[in-house]
């Protein structure tokens, strides 16, 4: 009886495992901005300002990230730009 | 001294007063003085889940404003000995829930108590953060659906962050409890499994209780499910709470339940 009805339904697309990548990814996300400092947003917004000031990157260019080191925190600031316009 | 847990979830809706009333008269059943606190400052239910909602006279907020004493606000379960509680205030404000407050009813509680059971609201309010801030130990009800799990996942993170245990850097040892669990869904694949749900939170499991009729029937009724020891429900808070004082018992009620061919004949549910 099970295999018939697996037979049937294997095409369909089973919901549990799609939920399950959804949530395992939605949570690392979570887990990552929970150990953010409170302040991060606004200096993240005000680096990005600056940055962009002087190298007009698009705001995809400049990408900042926080990580929790063992004893201190740390961010991290990625920033391109196209060369002529340096 | 007295244990003080509590049952949170983050989502709402998930079980967690069924469970709080449940494990907590399992306790009681087992010999150890227990009390229930319902933290849910306006919408009060475990008066209800417990049937002593005609007997509230005065509630938490009522002690925590000097204007009753706890042996005043403190109702005794007719069921059980050793088994009372203390009821939210459906009218008052939530302001009035103050961390020396709570701290103070919950000591006053500890000398008389063996458990104190903390029933959360949902959400990551005040009520929510009052009912985990003292616990040392907590149960995270959880439903195998995604905003549930999710919830929960918060809910953990504040367990390691907001609560007394946390700030002295001890951990709060939480417990996961999966309800309202559907084998025969989770063997179609349209509901994640224990294991899913085990692996995603990384939190030690300390029951599952399945989806079940008796749940509704028992809360209709204000009497906790884990009287209905014929229950399947009644029987995975008995095998939690043994667990939670624990026992090492195995997992029930995960496998669909095979109808024999007369059963499926005749026999009704």
């Amino acid at each position: 009886m099970k295999r018939l009805r697996d037979f049937f339904q294997r095409d369909q697309d089973a919901s549990a495992n799609v939920a399950r990548e959804r949530l395992k990814l939605m949570i690392s996300q979570d887990r990552m901005q929970r150990n953010q400092p409170d302040f991060l947003p606004r200096l993240q917004k005000e680096l990005i300002e600056v940055i962009r000031r002087y190298t007009h990157s698009a705001s995809d260019d400049i990408q900042v990230s926080c990580h929790a080191l063992p004893h201190r925190s740390q961010i991290e600031v990625n920033v391109s730009w196209p060369k002529n316009t340096s | 001294m007295a244990r003080v847990v509590v049952i949170t979830s983050g989502k709402g809706g998930v079980g967690k007063t069924t469970s709080c009333a449940s494990i907590g008269t399992a306790l009681a059943m087992q010999g150890f003085r227990t009390v229930l606190i319902d933290f849910d400052v306006g919408l009060r239910n475990l008066d209800l889940v417990m049937g002593c909602e005609r007997r509230v006279v005065y509630d938490l907020i009522n002690v925590l404003s000097g204007e009753a004493n706890l042996s005043q606000a403190l109702i005794k379960d007719k069921r059980v000995d050793g088994l009372y509680m203390l009821p939210a205030s459906q009218t008052r404000d939530k302001d009035a829930l103050t961390t020396e407050g709570v701290e103070q009813i919950i000591n006053e509680l500890k000398d008389d108590f063996d458990y104190i059971l903390c029933d959360s609201p949902a959400g990551i309010e005040r009520g929510a953060i009052m009912a985990m801030y003292f616990a040392e130990a907590a149960v995270v009800v959880t439903n195998p659906e995604v905003s549930s799990v999710r919830d929960s996942d918060r809910i953990i993170g504040l367990l390691d962050s907001r609560t007394r245990m946390a700030e002295e850097g001890k951990p709060v040892s939480a417990q996961l409890l999966i309800t309202r669990y559907d084998p025969e869904r989770v063997e179609h694949a349209d509901m994640m499994s224990v294991q899913d749900i085990e692996e995603i939170l990384a939190i030690p499991l300390v029951g599952v209780v399945p989806e079940s009729d008796a749940v509704l029937r028992a809360s209709n009724k204000g009497t906790p499910v884990v009287h209905d020891k014929e229950s399947d429900a009644g029987q995975a808070y008995l095998d939690t709470t043994a667990r939670f004082l624990g026992e090492e018992r195995p997992m029930r009620f995960l496998e669909v339940e095979r109808k024999g061919f007369l059963s499926r004949m005749f026999g009704g549910r």
